[in-house]
């Protein structure tokens, strides 16, 4: 009697398992089509990169001019900056892999490479627009960090919006245990997060007005 | 993935399975759910009718007794417990008008349903005996639809369907939706040998059974789950008939749910904790009743503090950038801080919520009542997405009042 009782109670274990097995099935596939997605603009973002290396070489035999290396360099900020603002919303949609993290992790790469070419463009031709990094911690410590690190994004935001071509803004994770960003945060000293370095002269680590930080630009 | 995630996942896995297992019962059985056996003899039955300041009540629940339209019905004894209001002198006069009734007073008040049901039984000699609060009222020919389940001889108790009279407030029609649904529930449960509770309102055993238990446990808050537990501990079966109807008043105020909601979980610990020994033994009771009771506090309890961690959390969160965003003059909110990029919990989210819509509808419409209006949508949404999830709060409130030794009526 109770093995019959029983049995019903095994059916329900059996559909469920087959159909949480098929949610997650389903919700695999979904971020999947997000990471792809991401991939896609990464690719993109790759080739863009890598131009711009190749202008920046081109420099070295004065066979690319200043202006057309300072251009590209803003956009192509200006394109990575947007493709991180997708792929912040994305990443809510990350729960069950880990692919999301991994894409932001190759973002990462990519906006380290960019602030090294950045350098080194400065080095070789004259200063046209303010170079803005801003380095935050992924996995905020505490609540308090995760606050100002919220509020950061709108002010560098806003920050862009107002300023436009006059200010690269290359916002960089920084707990992506990335070697060469580890080395280039040696450099400057950096003791907390999150912060805004600007021209690699300013370490602002206080929350700040767009117009506060107006005074350290050029 | 994230703990906060694996949680959910949890969660969403039980939901799904408690579902599904509801469901699969109910299209294994739905020929039957309306079903009653057809009595072979005409049982005696004595009704016993408990009564503490039921002054305004009483009259009408000792009519629907004498209405119910049983035949074999040999006494109403209504046990009044000391009442503090005129409760004793309408029931001695009803004695005077009707020689079924039989008005009895305890020697002292016993502070527990328990104890007047226990007193009224001294004066039964029937092969049944059905008990109903005095605050309840008998439908016309329940108890007929209740009997033939004793021509089981291993059945101790056959419950019916109560349901709320009064529904006028909101709290009274949110209730009104809470009580058909466990009404439905605990049909389904019926045909896995899982009932857990024969409720006050309208409730029949067979006064062997009862006797060989020693009747209903006076210490306990809820009488009515300890010998439905006591019975199936010593291998009764319970059953239900869902055409018998009873209906109670149920509380107006919050004040009045929330000591009621305090009582029923504070006796269910007690139950629990009495039948504790009985883990995966006496069939259904040590291997589901039990395990499923202790589960639901659980389950409840935590689910409760993940709820409250991430509610405060994100409050502290959002006072913590509103602070901010006004010290440094920036937008507190930006429409394009919204995102509405859905994820696997979001969509498994709403797929629990609509497969408990489907039920609690189910459950619903299986009612087969003609006398009151069906409930409004907004009654049900409501019911579904604040009413159930006020549930885990008075939880706490009487695992805390019960960890202190409170128990009280």
């Amino acid at each position: 009697m109770l093995e019959n009782r029983k049995r019903v109670f095994w059916e329900a274990l059996l559909l469920t398992i087959v159909v949480f097995f098929f949610g997650i099935l389903i919700g695999v596939a979904f971020e999947s089509t997000k990471v792809s997605e991401i991939n896609n603009y990464y690719a993109m973002s790759e080739v863009s990169l890598m131009d711009v290396f190749a202008l920046n070489s081109m420099l070295d035999f004065n066979s690319a001019s200043c202006e057309v290396l300072t251009d590209s360099n803003l956009n192509f900020a200006d394109k990575v900056y947007d493709e991180a603002v997708l792929l912040e919303k994305y990443e809510s949609s990350g729960k069950i892999t880990e692919e999301i993290q991994l894409a932001h992790r190759k973002y990462d790469i990519l906006r380290t490479f960019l602030w090294i070419n950045n350098i080194k463009t400065l080095e070789k031709c004259s200063k046209e627009y303010s170079t803005v990094v801003y380095l935050y911690e992924y996995f905020p410590e505490d609540l308090t960090q995760k606050a100002e690190q919220s509020v950061w994004s709108k002010i560098l935001s806003d920050l862009k919006q107002e300023k436009g071509n006059q200010i690269l803004l290359i916002p960089i994770a920084a707990d992506s245990n990335l070697v060469s960003l580890n080395s280039l945060i040696d450099k400057f000293n950096v003791t907390d997060y999150p912060v805004v370095i600007i021209d690699e002269k300013y370490l602002v680590y206080d929350l700040s007005s767009v117009s506060d930080l107006d005074k350290y630009l050029n | 993935m994230e703990f906060i995630t694996v949680i959910y996942l949890i969660y969403t896995f039980i939901a799904f399975y408690f579902l599904f297992l509801f469901m699969l019962i109910y299209f294994q059985n739905k020929g039957s759910f309306f079903s009653y056996p057809k009595p072979k003899k005409d049982y005696s039955l004595t009704m016993i009718i408990p009564c503490y300041n039921e002054g305004k009540t009483i009259e009408r629940t000792i009519k629907s007794v004498l209405n119910a339209g049983y035949k074999n019905l040999k006494k109403i004894v209504v046990v009044d417990d000391c009442s503090r209001d005129n409760s004793y002198e309408i029931i001695k006069e009803f004695s005077k008008k009707y020689p079924q009734v039989i008005a009895v007073q305890t020697p002292k008040n016993t502070g527990c349903a328990a104890g007047s049901k226990n007193y009224g039984v001294k004066f039964a000699d029937t092969e049944l005996i059905g008990f109903s609060d005095g605050d309840s009222f008998v439908e016309k020919g329940s108890i007929g639809k209740m009997v033939g389940f004793f021509n089981d001889e291993k059945v101790g108790s056959v419950t019916s369907s109560v349901l709320v009279h009064n529904r006028n407030k909101f709290i009274e029609k949110l209730q009104s939706v809470e009580y058909k649904v466990i009404k439905f529930s605990r049909k389904l449960l019926e045909f896995v040998d899982s009932i857990y509770v024969t409720p006050g309102p309208l409730g029949i055993f067979r006064k062997s059974a009862f006797d060989e238990i020693g009747g209903f446990d006076e210490k306990n808050l809820t009488e009515d789950i300890e010998i439905t537990w006591h019975l199936q501990a010593e291998g009764y079966k319970v059953r239900m008939s869902v055409p018998a109807r009873s209906y109670t008043v149920a509380p107006s105020r919050i004040g009045e749910w929330i000591k009621q909601r305090n009582r029923w979980n504070m006796g269910g610990l007690q139950t629990i904790g009495k039948y504790k020994k009985i883990w995966f033994k006496k069939g259904m009771l040590g291997n589901f009743i039990l395990p499923f009771f202790v589960f639901s506090w659980v389950i409840g309890l935590f689910g409760l503090f993940v709820f409250a961690y991430r509610i405060i959390r994100t409050i502290i969160l959002e006072f913590l950038s509103t602070s901010y965003s006004i010290q440094t003059q920036t937008a507190i909110f930006r429409f394009s801080d919204i995102n509405l990029t859905p994820n696997v919990l979001v969509f498994f989210g709403i797929t629990v919520f609509v497969f408990s819509l489907w039920f609690t509808v189910i459950a619903l419409l299986n009612m087969g009542e003609e006398k009151y209006k069906r409930e409004s949508f907004f009654t049900v949404g409501f019911y579904m997405l604040f009413y159930l999830i006020a549930y885990p709060i008075i939880l706490i409130i009487s695992g805390y009042k019960f960890l202190r030794g409170y128990r009280k009526w």
